[in-house]
C-alpha cells in the first residue's frame, strides 16, 4: 500500500518506461538499407514466374496448359504444337500477364514436369505498362530481368 | 564616437540578428534530432541519406514545404488564417530576446554580453509573450473553418489555461530565492548560492517540467494536435510554407521552453559547481557552450518523452492539472516561504 | 452553457481507421453522442468473386481477407471445404496447421497491440510489436514463400512439410519473444497514463455482448469463456493443453491484458504441437478437378479476431454456388456504438484500435 503510494509519487512506472527506450536506443538496429543491400530471398519465395530448361538446356514445358487451367487469375495464353525432333508438344506462345499474377504459386503446383517455377526476383516495379506482359522469349530464367524493368542499369 | 556607435548600434544589430536565428537554427537540429532519436527508440534508423547521417535532411524539408502549393480553402477567416502561423513563430523567437545565451565576455575593453535586452521583469515578458503563441493556435484553429481544428483549438485553450497557472507558481518559488525577475540576475544568484535551483527546489522544477510539456503541446499531452484523434490539430487545414511555421513554432517553443528550464533552474551559462576551486577549470569552456549542452539535454528530454509514452486524455490532463499539479505548486510555495522565512 | 452537436466526418482518410472507414461522429463538445460506421470503401464483391473460382482458386483469394491473419482465413475457408467433401486431412498436417495459425495469432495479436497503442499515443510500441511480426512474416515465408498473401494450406492439407529449419526458426522466435512481451508490459501496463486511457473505457455488459454477437477476446473480456477452439475442436486442437483466459470488467484494458495472455498460450500450442509432431502424409490426394456434390456446409474457427465462419453451397460442379463469410471484424464493430456513447472523442479511436478491425474482412 505504501510502497505503491510512494511508486506513484516518485514516477516509479514511468521511470521504468523511459528506462526500456532508453535501453532500445543502444540496442542494434533492425533496419536494411534497401539499394545498396538487398534482402536475400528466401528458398520457397513466390516472385516472378519464370520457365526452366532441364540441365541440357532442352526444353521442359510440354504445353500442357495446366497452368493456364489452375490459374486464378487467368494470366496464361499458351498454344502448343508438336514437336518434329522428338515429338512431343512444345509452345510456341506463352504469354504471361504479371499484371494479373498474385503470387498464388498454383501453377507451379499445377506443373508436372516443373517447368514453370516463380523465382527469386521480386523487384518488378516500372512505369512501363507494356513491360508488365511477357512472352515465351522473355519467360525463360536466363532472360535479363535486371535490363527488362531497369534499363541498363546496373544491379 | 564611432566606437561608441558600433557598441549602441551595430552590435545590438548583429546580436538581434543571431538571436532571431539561433532559435530556427535549433529547430533544425531538433528536427533532425527528433527524427533520429525516436527513429533509434523504435529501432529503425530515421533519415541518414541527406548530408551526412542525414542532417541536411530538415533543410531539404524546408525547402519542399517553402515551394509547394499554399492552399487556402473556401470559408476562410483569411486575415486571421495568414496571421496567426506568423504570431506562434514570432511569439517564441521574440522571447528569445530576454533569455541570456551565456554570460559577459570581455573583449578588449568592450563588455559582450550574450543577451538582447535585459529587463527586470524578463522572466514575467518571456511567460507573458510566449503565452500569445495560444491566439495564433486559437485563431488558426477557428478561421481554418473545419471541424478538426476547430476541437484542436478549443482543447488548446484548456490545456494553457490549466497549465499556466502551475508554471507561474513554480517560477515564483526561483523567485523566493533570486529576489529579482531579471533573468540575469536569476543566473548570478544561482552562482552566488552555489548550488542550481534545480536541485535546490526538485519538486518546483518537477512541477515545471510537466507543465511547459504541457505548454508546448508535447507528448504526451500533444492533445491539440493530436494525431490519431484530430488528425493534425489546429494546423489540419495549413498546408506550405504556412504549415511549416507552425511546425517550426512547434520546435522554437520547445527551445524556449528548455532555455527557461536551463535558466532558471539549472544555472543558464555556469558550469556545475561554480563555486568549487577543484572545478574551476570548467569556466575555461565559454558559457554559450554549457548553456548549449544543457538545453540538448532538455530537447533530448522531450523526444524521449515523446517516445515512451502513451497520450492523456482531455479530460485526464485537466484533472492532472487542477487536481494535482496546482495544489502540489501551491504546497510547494507554502513550504518553501515557511522555510525561506524562518530558516 | 449548451454547445451545438458537431458533427464530424472521421475518416475515410483519417491516420486511425485502420484503413478505410468512415465514421459519422455527434459530438457534445468532445462528448460522444452518436457513431454510425459506413462501410464500403474496400468493397472487392469478394462472395460473388468466390463463385467464379474453383474450390482450389478461393484460396489464395481468402488470404486477402483479413490480411493481417491470411493463414486463419486460408484455414476456415479449407476446413468448411473438407467438412462438405467428407475428406479427413492427415494429422501431420493438422498440426502443421496448427502451428502455422497459431503463429498468425501470434502476428496479428502483436500488430494488434502496436496499432491499439499507437491508437492512445505510445508509438514505439508499434514498432517492437512488428519486429516480432517480422520475425513471424520470414517463418512464413520460409515455409510458403510469401509473408503477407501467404497462401499457406490446400485443399487436403498443406502443399509442403516443415523441415528442421522452420522448426529452428520457430524455437528461437518463441524463445526470443517473451523478452518483447515483458518489454511491451513494462511500456503499457503499469503505466499511469495506460491505465487512466484504458481501464474503465469502452465497457461493454455481457449481455450486450452476446446481443451484438460479439466474439473473440472481446467477448472473453466481459466473463464470457468462449472460444471455439476449446468448444468445438477442430484441425486436432482438441490434443493439446492450453487455457482460454477471461477477465471480468469488459474494458479497453482487459482486452489488452487479455490479448497478451492468449499470445502466451499460443506460444505454448506452437511448442506442443512441435513436440509431438506426428510423422506421416501431409497432403490427402485431392483431384484436380474438384467436383464436389451438391450440399451446404457451415463452419467456424476461432480466428485472432473472433469467430470467423464460412458458409458454402456446392452445386456438384467445380466452382460454389454460394460462399458467405462470417467476418469477425464486421460483427464486432457492431458494438463500437454501445462501448463508445457517453466517453470521450478520443475514446472512440482507442476503442476502435480495441476491436481489432480489419477493413479487408469488414468491406469483403
Amino acid at each position: 500500500m505504501i510502497i505503491n503510494f510512494l511508486k506513484k509519487v516518485f514516477l516509479i512506472d514511468l521511470l521504468q518506461g523511459l528506462s526500456v527506450t532508453l535501453k532500445y536506443q543502444f540496442t542494434h538496429k533492425v533496419t536494411i538499407q534497401y539499394p545498396e543491400k538487398v534482402k536475400e530471398s528466401r528458398e520457397r519465395f513466390r516472385g516472378i514466374l519464370r520457365v526452366y530448361r532441364d540441365g541440357e538446356g532442352k526444353q521442359l514445358c510440354i504445353a500442357c496448359k495446366i497452368c493456364q487451367k489452375a490459374c486464378p487469375e487467368d494470366c496464361f495464353d499458351i498454344e502448343g504444337q508438336k514437336n518434329t525432333e522428338d515429338n512431343k508438344m512444345r509452345p510456341v506462345k506463352f504469354d504471361w500477364k504479371l499484371y494479373r499474377c498474385s503470387f498464388c504459386g498454383l501453377c507451379q503446383e499445377a506443373c508436372p514436369t516443373d517447368a514453370i517455377k516463380l523465382s527469386k526476383e521480386f523487384r518488378m516495379a516500372t512505369r512501363d505498362k507494356s513491360k508488365l506482359f511477357f512472352t515465351l522469349d522473355q519467360m525463360y530464367s536466363d532472360y535479363d530481368l535486371n535490363k527488362h524493368f531497369r534499363g541498363e542499369s546496373k544491379k | 564616437m564611432s566606437n561608441s556607435l558600433a557598441a549602441d548600434l551595430i552590435i545590438p544589430i548583429i546580436k538581434i540578428i543571431i538571436v532571431g536565428l539561433f532559435p530556427l537554427i535549433m529547430v533544425m537540429v531538433m528536427v533532425w534530432l527528433e527524427r533520429r532519436v525516436v527513429a533509434f527508440i523504435q529501432l529503425r534508423l530515421g533519415p541518414n541519406r541527406v548530408g551526412f547521417q542525414g542532417i541536411l535532411q530538415p533543410i531539404v524539408d524546408a525547402i519542399k514545404l517553402f515551394f509547394k502549393e499554399d492552399i487556402t480553402h473556401t470559408g476562410v477567416d483569411k486575415v486571421l488564417f495568414n496571421i496567426s502561423p506568423v504570431l506562434v513563430l514570432f511569439s517564441s523567437i521574440l522571447a528569445f530576446c530576454f533569455i541570456p545565451l551565456g554570460g559577459t565576455m570581455q573583449i578588449g575593453t568592450y563588455n559582450l554580453n550574450f543577451w538582447v535586452a535585459e529587463s527586470p521583469v524578463g522572466l514575467l515578458l518571456i511567460i507573458g509573450i510566449s503565452s500569445i503563441s495560444v491566439f495564433g493556435v486559437i485563431f488558426g484553429g477557428w478561421s481554418s473553418n473545419s471541424k478538426y481544428p476547430l476541437l484542436g483549438a478549443l482543447r488548446s485553450v484548456v490545456q494553457i489555461l490549466s497549465y499556466e497557472i502551475p508554471v507561474a507558481f513554480s517560477v515564483l518559488s526561483i523567485i523566493f530565492f533570486s529576489q529579482s525577475m531579471n533573468m540575469i540576475d536569476i543566473v548570478n544568484r544561482q552562482k552566488d548560492a552555489g548550488i542550481w535551483y534545480g536541485f535546490m527546489l526538485p519538486v518546483s522544477f518537477v512541477i515545471f517540467w510537466i507543465s511547459v510539456v504541457a505548454e508546448t503541446n508535447r507528448a504526451p499531452f500533444d492533445l491539440p494536435e493530436a494525431e490519431s484523434e484530430l488528425v493534425a490539430g489546429f494546423h489540419t487545414e495549413y498546408s506550405g510554407i504556412k504549415f511549416a511555421y507552425f511546425y517550426m513554432a512547434e520546435y522554437a517553443h520547445m527551445v524556449l521552453a528548455s532555455s527557461l528550464a536551463v535558466v532558471l533552474f539549472f544555472g543558464g551559462w555556469l558550469p556545475p559547481f561554480p563555486n568549487v576551486a577543484a572545478l574551476s577549470f570548467l569556466h575555461v569552456i565559454p558559457g554559450f557552450v554549457w548553456y548549449l549542452l544543457k538545453i540538448m539535454f532538455f530537447l533530448y528530454l522531450f523526444i524521449w518523452i515523446r517516445g515512451t509514452f502513451p497520450r492523456y486524455r482531455f479530460d485526464e490532463l485537466v484533472r492532472l492539472a487542477w487536481k494535482w499539479l496546482i495544489p502540489l505548486s501551491l504546497l510547494n510555495i507554502l513550504v518553501i516561504a515557511f522555510v525561506r522565512s524562518f530558516a | 452553457m449548451a454547445f451545438k452537436e458537431i458533427l464530424l466526418n472521421m475518416g475515410p482518410q483519417h491516420p486511425s481507421t485502420h484503413g478505410v472507414l468512415r465514421l459519422k461522429v455527434a459530438l457534445d463538445n468532445e462528448v460522444v453522442m452518436k457513431v454510425t460506421p459506413v462501410l464500403g470503401y474496400l468493397h472487392r464483391g469478394m462472395e460473388k468473386l468466390f463463385e467464379n473460382r474453383t474450390y482450389q482458386q478461393i484460396t489464395p483469394l481468402t488470404d486477402r481477407f483479413d490480411y493481417l491473419a491470411a493463414i486463419s482465413n486460408n484455414l476456415g475457408y479449407l476446413l468448411a471445404v473438407e467438412k462438405l467433401m467428407g475428406i479427413e486431412v492427415p494429422k501431420r498436417a493438422q498440426y502443421i496447421r496448427v502451428i502455422f495459425t497459431e503463429l498468425q495469432r501470434l502476428a496479428s495479436h502483436l500488430a494488434w497491440v502496436g496499432f491499439f497503442a499507437n491508437d492512445i499515443g505510445a508509438m514505439s510500441v508499434l514498432l517492437y510489436g512488428f519486429i516480432e511480426r517480422e520475425d513471424i512474416l520470414e517463418i512464413f515465408e520460409e515455409y510458403s514463400g510469401a509473408r503477407l498473401t501467404v497462401h499457406a494450406f490446400r485443399v487436403g492439407g498443406v502443399p509442403t512439410d516443415i523441415n528442421d529449419k522452420i522448426i529452428d526458426m520457430i524455437n528461437t522466435f518463441i524463445l526470443k519473444l517473451p523478452k518483447r512481451i515483458a518489454d511491451i508490459e513494462t511500456l503499457l501496463t503499469g503505466n499511469r497514463i495506460w491505465k487512466h486511457r484504458t481501464i474503465g473505457v469502452g465497457v461493454i455488459s455481457p449481455e450486450d455482448a452476446i446481443s451484438l454477437g460479439l466474439t473473440g477476446p472481446s467477448l472473453r473480456s466481459t466473463g464470457i469463456k468462449w472460444d471455439i477452439r476449446k468448444d468445438i475442436p477442430y484441425s486436432s486442437y482438441q490434443d493439446f493443453q492450453f487455457e482460454v483466459p477471461t477477465s471480468a470488467n469488459g474494458d479497453l484494458y482487459d482486452r489488452y491484458v487479455l490479448r497478451l495472455e492468449e499470445i502466451k498460450q499460443s506460444m505454448r500450442i506452437i511448442r506442443q504441437a512441435l513436440d509431438t509432431l506426428p510423422q506421416g502424409e501431409t497432403l490427402t490426394k485431392v483431384p484436380r478437378v474438384l467436383k464436389i456434390a451438391p450440399g451446404e456446409v457451415f463452419h467456424s474457427i476461432e480466428a485472432p479476431k473472433g469467430e470467423l465462419g464460412f458458409y458454402i453451397k456446392s452445386n456438384g460442379t467445380d466452382k460454389p454456388e454460394r460462399v458467405k463469410m462470417k467476418s469477425p471484424s464486421f460483427i464486432n464493430m457492431q458494438s463500437l456504438e454501445t462501448m463508445c456513447l457517453g466517453n470521450l472523442f478520443a475514446d472512440i479511436v482507442a476503442v476502435l484500435g480495441s476491436l481489432d478491425i480489419v477493413l479487408g474482412e469488414i468491406d469483403k
